[in-house]
């Protein structure tokens, strides 16, 4: 019936792309991140394709 | 890029350092972003209303909390939440003032203030401001007697911006409103440039009451503001309805009149909430924030006929600056006239000037990291320098 997982991961991905479009805000106009904000990205974005990936197996397997 | 049908996608913050005036203190946190995806639908807020039916009730998500804590960061009584500042003066001028009633504002008072109290029928009467665009104690006692001459009543109202919209200077609240109670005329502190980037402490200046303004100041959707209330005062503004129908003999709970019921009932509400931590923090570095202005100021200062019109040293990072005798006189012969500035902003990525202003204008540099801060003053001297300009080291 419902699909708890799916939903959360909706608004999961959702929220770690709100974090990525601070991060832009953030390093206007020239978006050249430190170190650490490489790292962050790079962590949010592991995290944004395991949101995907979980929406992949509960909404098209 | 369009969000949907003709609405292109708004990217400015994401695009540039954005220096409007009246934009960057609204910007949204984080946590309100969120919470204006989740809760986008109309009225998102009302899931879990029960009785008494009223906002302040609101237990889930915590509405409750959130107003008894919006009163205590003001140090004032009571708050309520209301779309915009503006509707803020607006309950107040509805509550206290008559037809004919002589209502004291500044001359550098926000035209809502003056609209709420036309809306009224009340006559406007305006202190005048000194040369160096402050409201004085002074001039407001001489004002409130001249006023009290004039038309024999005293005054049911006096608003006082903390910090003006024209000049973003910040003015003597504490000893204006100590003034106006030695003639028993209430205050209402207009802190739109204030609450939510600034410490303002309600008792301590004296203020009957407090606005802000949600989306000016406060990280917040639009329209959004706070109306916070002495517990004396919060009887009156906030008076609940005593009405009964002739025909069906209805009734309405305990619903406010001024604020016509509920006021905020959705994303505009819930993004409050959520930038509220984030801003009851933010306003303790504020120190901070004048000084990345004050990289700014220094630098236009070093461009040769640049005068700030502000006061000086700058106490907010709100700013006017006068550019007549140096970026205006380049604009006679640019190709691109009085467009040249906006557009050499724009090139280095700098938005939020008005385009074609190149005489008196305003900035505001709240927001910024320190890096952004270091650029748009590097930026300035730049473009000065390309344009012959000379520049003080």
């Amino acid at each position: 019936m419902v699909s708890r997982p799916a939903i959360d991961a909706v608004f999961e991905a959702m929220f770690i792309l709100t974090d990525i479009r601070v991060m832009l805000r953030e390093t206007a106009p020239g978006h050249v991140f430190s170190t650490a904000q490489r790292e962050e990205a790079s962590a949010l974005l592991n995290g944004l394709e395991n949101k995907v990936e979980i929406l992949r197996r509960e909404l098209l397997q | 890029m369009k969000c949907a049908g003709p609405i292109e996608v708004r990217d400015l913050d994401e695009s540039s350092i954005n220096i409007d005036p009246i934009q960057v203190g609204g910007r949204l946190t984080p946590e309100a972003m969120k919470a204006v995806i989740a809760y986008g639908d109309g009225y998102s807020i009302c899931d879990h209303c029960r009785k008494p039916f009223r906002l302040d009730f609101i237990k889930t998500p915590p509405v409750d909390v959130f107003f008894r804590e919006l009163a205590q960061f003001l140090n004032m009584d009571v708050a309520r939440v209301v779309p915009g500042a503006r509707r803020g003066f607006q309950a107040v001028a509805d509550t206290y003032v008559q037809k004919e009633d002589p209502v004291l504002i500044t001359a550098l008072s926000h035209y809502t203030e003056v609209l709420s109290v036309e809306a009224r029928g009340g006559l406007v009467r305006e202190i005048p401001k000194t040369e160096g665009n402050l409201i004085n104690p002074d001039a407001t006692a001489e004002k409130i007697e001249a006023v009290m001459r004039e038309t024999g009543k005293t005054p049911p109202l006096l608003f006082i911006d903390q910090v003006d919209y024209q000049y973003g200077n910040l003015h003597p609240v504490k000893e204006i409103t100590r003034v106006a109670h030695q003639y028993d005329i209430p205050v209402i502190v207009n802190g739109a440039y204030t609450v939510g980037i600034m410490e303002v402490d309600g008792k301590e200046i004296g203020a009957d009451f407090v606005v802000g303004s949600g989306h000016k100041s406060m990280a917040s959707p639009a329209p959004s503001g706070v109306l916070a209330a002495t517990e004396e005062r919060a009887a009156e503004v906030f008076r609940t309805t005593t009405v009964k129908t002739d025909v069906t003999s209805r009734t309405f709970g305990i619903k406010e009149v001024e604020m016509m019921g509920c006021t905020l009932m959705g994303v505009t509400l819930v993004g409050m909430m959520a930038s509220f931590p984030r801003v009851r923090d933010r306003v303790k570095r504020w120190d901070q924030e004048l000084s990345n202005g004050n990289l700014v100021v220094e630098a236009l200062r070093r461009i040769t006929g640049t005068e700030i019109r502000s006061e000086y040293p700058r106490n907010h990072t709100l700013t006017r600056v006068d550019t007549t005798r140096s970026f205006d006189e380049v604009a006679k012969t640019h190709k691109k006239r009085g467009y040249f500035l906006s557009s050499a902003l724009k090139a280095r990525g700098i938005a939020g000037t008005i385009p074609g202003a190149t005489k008196v204008w305003k900035f505001n540099t709240y927001g910024m990291t320190q890096a952004q801060a270091e650029y748009v003053a590097h930026s300035f001297v730049e473009i000065a320098a390309e344009c012959g300009l000379p520049v003080s080291e």
